[in-house]
């Protein structure tokens, strides 16, 4: 996450590179970060002439020529520190030997960096590290990939002169507390990487040096084990240290890889790239790759570590089919199963009518996967019934910034963040939901730019070290709309808008028309002070904080979205942008951050009813007709069903069946009982998935589909950044999920012939027009592209709306604020939102199937001290939570991050069952749950729910149906 | 189950009519916007609710219903006649 790492940024001293994308540009340290300084510095090192950017280091200049000088305290992705004093070097015409990761470069210096004083000077200082360290090497899990070794080496150590009898630290006692990487100081040569990296990198600062001299250790917190530390095991430390003091289990257990694929990973929004390293068809570990655009060598802990669960025993690798879901399953070949499937689907179109049939595309899939099932479903089903996951988090962003802005799409990098003055963000928890992004921002922060967070929570960003001045504004959940109004309110009641902005690039009418509704009375701060909660000083404050910054940025989340007015908001969001002319250039923007790997991307491949790949409206005659042209069919001129009419259409008899890839609606959609009624009605429910989720467990038909890590393809980051997922082994059922797609098209008689997902993205570009310039080479070629990737941006569209918006003029929308019906009472006192926790992700299907249940092994209830003492609650009391949808049973936690009357929870176990009590109350645009608001009343209670009890006896018969179908595991690779 | 359906529908309805209240041409805009993202099942039941003397639309959502069934009975009426 390292400016430096940007292939644009690092253009300054790349004139060396043939290849601006070479792997091996990334592949290299080059021990100091690179300098983004245009003015260039002419020197010699060795007699070789260079040119570099001013404020170069000397370390750095010369790796740049390919002169390697011997360093162990410094990387590329950490300032210098100068304290393993290897990379000496003498510069003519001054004293003694500066160490060259510490010294710049400067104009017409002379460098020397070998000769026989400082040879002696580097083996003398190696002879001191190794007198106090373990001479293991042939059994210490670094062998292979050690630094001290290397730099042993390079020196020419050839004796150590102090014995190994003095003081030494080779007893020092190991923490393996942490599950996923072992602590052994007595490898550790405190050069502080591990710390700097906690800090510069991850921005957590859990590690710090203990004590002085000879006993100076790396320690976790205040001297505790790694897992009662602050740490949040990123990884950073491990990867940064150059022995194997800090160190995978994966290679302690394995060894060291033996070849290496760059991927991307599967987990959040963010899309980090990632090297998987490999012994065979193994994973032996992922190293987040420095020449990834989103995350620039920096990763959390799901994508660094909790890649275990695409190997665990429980993955499905038959395809089973039933005629009801009281019956056992019967493992069946591919072409059985796909017949069987196809069958009936054909078999309920006839008796029920072409519309009672749909599919449901996957946010975790690929694009070429995802592209498929919306063409399958308009093509072979011959309806629009096709809608994702994105239905339940950002559809309101999709219609929010496309009815503003133009565009269903966040407008900037995620570097971008490095630019902005003031950072508002809104209904998001990055540290835990995108905390790769979280690092870059909280880097900013300290650097000095302002927080502004409105959330009903206190969230850890709030809590960053070094933060120079942060706003919380915790408003009451649902008033997100009022918060915003006033908030606009001030900007042009004080006069702080953006007039030649608004004039140039604003449609006036509807400009004029906005500004007198924001501007009037009833939308100030201090009139909105009792709904939102908010003290109105507190308003008018961040209001002009972001107003007066040079650059004003805001990111918001699902607490934006998942409410009744979710759209509402996201115009108001973009509104506010506009008005201020935070738009249209780096450091500013709407940032929508994006829950799953590739929510963006199925939202892009028309996975919604409404509008074919682009986001083209399904009745526009135009663009269908291409579409029919391509595929050879008609398709419907009429929006499909979206997933809760679904489930509507399902109990009322009309909707009979589904094919759902990749995605768990029972456990992730709001109103569970609801959910399970409208899955009991299905005839006929395929899902194909790596594991038998909540969803299979009411399906006839069970397609076993593959991990990120067994097919080729892509996926779309919340900067609508195109990465390609590359295969690293073979599908653990034999078939990549687009093929199974490809297959049961073909069996319903419309015929699919792709031979690999490239040609699946040559047909989406041709029909896509922000894609046209997509192509695999060209990902190959560029990294990755960011769309609108087409002939008028040939290399994509870091930041969009530069020069003008997609519907020609920004449209400031009405925003009036309608107060949720989902109202506390009497009889439910309580505000309940829901949300994630870093170690698990979303249904937590991957994530429980991993060490990172560790971390995370059941939702818990946080209530705030002052609800838990009315009713007598303790931390760890079992509670009963009844909203006006269901009851469940949760244990307490006590906690101060919740204000007065607003409850919290999770949903990644799905015996917790959170959306049990969650109601089918939704965005008036889009039917995007208001998860985020639930009233409901507490109790202590000492037995699980009735729906508990019921979903155990369920969970239990379907796991019994699956044992009894499959044949014994041949091998446990499970974890 | 089907009353349950079409309240529902309405109560969907009513939602739109009062978020778009504010803007130009409100009963337009809900009406473009039940057009544009509702599937035609779900427009036919709700075009069904206007015979409901009991129905519970709004004002505004009421208008914008009207109008959306004479638009569908138009198109209606032209793929008939276009098939004749």
């Amino acid at each position: 996450m390292l400016e430096y790492f940007d292939p644009n940024q690092v253009a300054p001293d790349q004139s060396f590179l043939k290849d601006r994308f070479s792997k091996d540009w990334f592949s290299k340290d080059y021990g100091t970060p690179a300098s983004l300084s245009e003015k260039h510095i002419a020197l010699e090192i060795d007699g070789v002439e260079i040119r570099v950017p001013e404020g170069t280091s000397v370390l750095r200049a010369a790796a740049l020529a390919d002169i390697n000088i011997p360093k162990l305290c410094a990387s590329d992705n950490l300032e210098a520190f100068g304290s393993c004093r290897l990379c000496a070097v003498q510069v003519e015409g001054k004293r003694g030997y500066p160490a060259a990761c510490t010294t710049p470069v400067e104009d017409g210096m002379r460098v020397t960096t070998q000769n026989d004083r400082l040879a002696r000077l580097r083996r003398n200082v190696m002879e001191l590290y190794i007198s106090d360290h373990p001479l293991d090497c042939l059994t210490c899990p670094a062998n292979g990939d050690c630094e001290l070794q290397d730099m042993a080496g390079a020196v020419g150590l050839r004796e150590v002169r102090y014995g190994f009898e003095g003081d030494n630290h080779l007893d020092a006692e190991k923490d393996h507390s942490n599950p996923y990487f072992s602590f052994d100081p007595s490898k550790c040569i405190v050069c502080s990487r591990c710390v700097r990296a906690c800090e510069e990198v991850q921005g957590t600062f859990a590690l710090t040096i203990d004590g002085r001299g000879f006993e100076s250790k790396v320690s976790a917190g205040q001297s505790e084990a790694f897992m009662d530390s602050e740490c949040v095991s990123c990884g950073a430390c491990v990867q940064a240290c150059p022995t194997s003091t800090l160190m995978e289990k994966s290679v302690i257990e394995a060894g060291q890889p033996d070849h290496s694929v760059i991927t991307t990973c599967a987990y959040c929004g963010v899309g980090c790239s990632f090297k998987a390293e490999m012994k065979g068809d193994q994973v032996v570990r992922m190293v987040p790759w420095k020449g990834g655009d989103a995350n620039h060598g920096h990763s959390c802990v799901k994508g660094r570590f909790a890649f275990g669960y695409a190997t665990h025993k429980d993955r499905l690798t038959t395809p089973m089919i039933r005629d009801s879901i009281d019956q056992p399953w019967r493992e069946v070949g591919w072409e059985e199963a796909i017949t069987f499937a196809a069958e009936r689907l054909k078999a309920i179109q006839a008796s029920y009518g072409r519309e009672s049939i749909g599919g449901i595309t996957s946010s975790r899939c690929t694009n070429e996967e995802t592209y498929l099932v919306q063409k399958l479903v308009r093509a072979a089903f011959g309806n629009n019934n096709t809608d994702t996951c994105a239905r339940v988090c950002h559809s309101p962003t999709g219609y929010g910034l496309k009815t503003t802005l133009g565009e269903s799409a966040g407008t900037q990098t995620f570097d971008s963040v490095m630019k902005a003055d003031a950072i508002i963000v809104i209904g998001a928890n990055p540290t835990d939901a995108h905390p790769v992004f979280a690092s870059l921002m909280r880097r900013r922060l300290r650097q000095g730019a302002s927080l502004i967070v409105a959330d009903p929570r206190h969230i850890d960003l709030l809590d960053t070290p070094h933060l120079a001045d942060a706003q919380h504004l915790p408003l009451r959940p649902g008033t997100n709309v009022a918060l915003v109004n006033a908030l606009a309110h001030v900007v042009i009641t004080e006069g702080l808008e953006d007039h030649d902005f608004i004039a140039r690039r604003c449609d006036d009418q509807a400009y004029r028309d906005w500004r007198e509704f924001i501007g009037e009375p009833r939308h100030s701060p201090e009139a909105v002070e009792a709904t939102t909660g908010v003290p109105a000083d507190a308003v008018r404050r961040a209001a002009r904080t972001y107003a007066n910054a040079p650059n004003g940025a805001i990111y918001y989340g699902l607490g934006v979205t998942e409410h009744s007015q979710g759209s509402t908001m996201v115009m108001g969001i973009a509104n506010l942008a506009m008005a201020t002319g935070n738009i249209g250039r780096e450091g500013v923007g709407v940032n929508p951050l994006r829950g799953q790997n590739n929510v963006q991307g199925s939202c892009d491949m028309g996975s919604f009813p409404h509008e074919l790949p682009g986001y083209q409206h399904v009745a526009d005659d135009t663009v269908r007709q291409r579409f029919e042209q391509s595929w050879g069919v008609p398709i419907d001129n009429e929006p499909g069903l979206r997933i809760p009419n679904m489930f509507d259409a399902a109990i009322e008899g009309t909707f009979k069946a589904l094919y759902v890839q990749g995605e768990d609606i029972a456990q992730s959609d709001p109103n569970t009982q609801h959910v399970e009624a409208a899955l009991t009605s299905l005839e006929c429910l395929i899902v194909q998935d790596i594991f038998l989720n909540e969803t299979a467990k009411y399906a006839h038909v069970l397609l076993p589909g593959s991990s990120f890590l067994e097919k080729n393809g892509t996926f779309t980051n919340a900067e609508r950044r195109i990465n390609r997922v590359r295969k690293v082994m073979p599908p653990r059922a034999g078939k990549e999920d687009w093929e199974v797609t490809v297959d049961l098209a073909n069996a319903l008689g419309y015929p699919m012939h792709y031979r690999h997902p490239s040609e699946i993205m040559d047909e989406i570009a041709q029909l896509t027009p922000t894609f046209t310039g997509v192509s695999y080479a060209r990902l190959d070629e560029l990294g990755s592209l960011q769309w609108p990737c087409n002939a008028e941006h040939p290399d994509g569209t870091p930041t969009m709306h530069e020069i003008d918006f997609p519907i020609g003029r920004g449209h400031f929308a009405i925003t009036e604020y309608v107060a949720t019906e989902e109202r506390t009472n009497r009889r439910f006192p309580l505000l309940l939102t829901t949300g994630r926790i870093l170690s698990q992700y979303n249904v937590g299907a991957q994530t429980r199937r991993t060490h990172n249940q560790l971390w995370h092994d059941e939702d818990v209830l946080e209530i705030h001290p002052s609800d838990a003492e009315l009713r007598g609650i303790k931390d760890g009391d079992w509670l009963g939570i009844t909203s006006r949808s269901g009851h469940i049973v949760l244990r307490a936690l006590v906690s101060e991050r919740m204000q007065p009357g607003v409850v919290y929870t999770t949903f990644h176990h799905p015996s917790s069952g959170a959306n049990v009590i969650t109601t089918d109350s939704s965005d008036w645009a889009t039917n995007c749950p208001e998860y985020k608001v639930t009233a409901v009343e507490v109790e202590m209670v000492s037995q699980p729910s009735a729906w508990q009890q019921r979903f155990d006896d369920f969970d239990r018969q379907q796991r019994q149906f699956l044992d009894a179908a499959r044949e014994p595991v041949a091998s446990d690779r499970a974890l | 189950m089907e009353h349950d359906q079409g309240a529902h529908l309405v109560r969907m309805v009513n939602q739109i009519a009062t978020n778009l209240s504010h803007e130009r041409d409100a009963a337009t805009r809900v009406r473009v916007h039940l057009e544009k993202f509702w599937a035609r099942s779900m427009k036919q039941r709700l075009i069904a609710c206007l015979d409901d003397p009991g129905h519970k639309l709004t004002p505004l959502a009421h208008e914008a219903v009207k109008h959306l069934a004479g638009r569908e009975a138009e198109k209606s009426h032209a793929s008939s006649s276009a098939h004749q």
